[in-house]
């Protein structure tokens, strides 16, 4: 499990991707896989951009969806993590400090 | 066009142009029994067109040079093009410039708004079907269910969108159908994904799910993001724009019956 750290979270630039039919494709060229992302993962997809923790996206989380902020983050760890095995994240190292 | 080059103290070198979805090739090379080969092979698709793509190939050891715009090894032979010319190294048969081929055509359509795809495309009343699938879906039997002259290619056919209308073209990459290609090309009628079955049945697909029948079956060998960022932004016009269907499909003719026209 990912744990908080000073770090923010990134699309992998290596990563080909578009939104169609409200549907995120992604592709990965070194192995020409093509991903899907559940509801939730395509809003954070939409919102990771190199300047936001896990905190951080947990937090617009809440502010868009009926869920507590406990949930809420233990969710966007998750999938972070999942996103993350798969190759289509990757952190950076934070540059500012991040908020709990 | 075919011409012998300069002698340069080994076989004269022989070159021949040749034309694949309008794409212009001038294949140049010494080795006299791969240039029999290869022309009989490409012979429908002799084309002398200008400004020419120009490939020198060479039989030897795969050398070691500059570093190129794109490049692609494949069982000892190696493509890489450079912005004075691509050179094909290691070329010992007609497989492997065949395969160098496919690679380097893959990589210049990006330029052209096209893509290869595995599929057989059918010409019916001026219109290409194009069907796709994996190996033992079915392409080979609905070339060998079409009738002779309709088959533009069973194996992988070869995808442009110019003036706003997709065309297909014609390829000398064929399968089990063994026919040597068509260099002719027609507007796309729609894509159908194959699937064998007791029934005929024809159900349409949405974008998303296009695309998830176009990845598998396009033939792309660059794993350079940019490069890959273009073939999904192709790839996503071609599943906007042409009509794609699942076709379950019996192992005869009648298919035809339940295709949109």
């Amino acid at each position: 499990m990912i744990t908080p750290a000073a770090v923010f979270w990134q699309k992998n630039p290596a990563l080909a991707w578009r939104e169609i039919d409200d549907e995120t494709i992604i592709i990965s060229p070194n192995d020409s896989v093509m991903h899907e992302l559940n509801d939730t993962g395509r809003f954070l997809w939409k919102n990771i951009d190199g300047t936001k923790s896990a905190a951080e996206l947990a937090r617009l989380l809440v502010e868009n969806y009926e869920v507590t902020p406990d949930i809420a983050l233990f969710d966007a760890q998750a999938l972070l993590e999942e996103m993350s095995s798969r190759k289509l994240v990757v952190t950076v190292p934070a540059t500012r400090g991040i908020s709990p | 066009m075919n011409a012998p080059l300069g002698n340069l103290g080994r076989s004269p070198r022989q070159q021949f142009e040749l034309s694949i979805g309008c794409v212009p090739l001038r294949l140049q090379m010494s080795d006299a029994q791969l240039f029999g080969a290869a022309s009989a092979r490409y012979a429908a698709f002799t084309d002398a067109a200008a400004q020419p793509i120009t490939i020198a190939l060479s039989d030897g050891a795969v050398l070691e040079g500059a570093p190129a715009e794109f490049s692609y090894e494949f069982e000892g032979a190696a493509l890489r093009a450079f912005s004075s010319g691509i050179r094909f190294d290691g070329v010992r048969n007609q497989y492997a410039l065949d395969s160098l081929l496919r690679v380097l055509l893959s990589w210049k359509l990006l330029g052209r708004r096209g893509f290869l795809l595995h599929a057989a495309t059918i010409v019916r009343n001026g219109k290409a079907y194009i069907f796709t699938g994996r190996s033992g879906a079915g392409k080979s039997t609905v070339a060998s269910l079409s009738p002779e002259g309709s088959v533009l290619t069973d194996e992988i056919s070869l995808l442009r969108r110019e003036d706003g209308v997709w065309r297909a073209y014609g390829t000398p990459f064929w399968g089990e159908f063994r026919a040597a290609g068509s260099n002719t090309s027609a507007p796309v009628a729609g894509i159908f994904r194959l699937l064998q079955a007791a029934e005929n049945r024809v159900i349409a697909l949405r974008t998303a799910a296009i695309l998830r029948v176009l990845l598998p079956n396009v033939l792309f060998f660059s794993a350079e993001a940019e490069a890959n960022r273009r073939l999904l932004e192709i790839l996503s016009e071609a599943a906007t724009e042409i009509p794609c269907y699942e076709l379950a499909f019996r192992k005869n003719a009648t298919f035809w019956e339940v295709l949109p026209a």
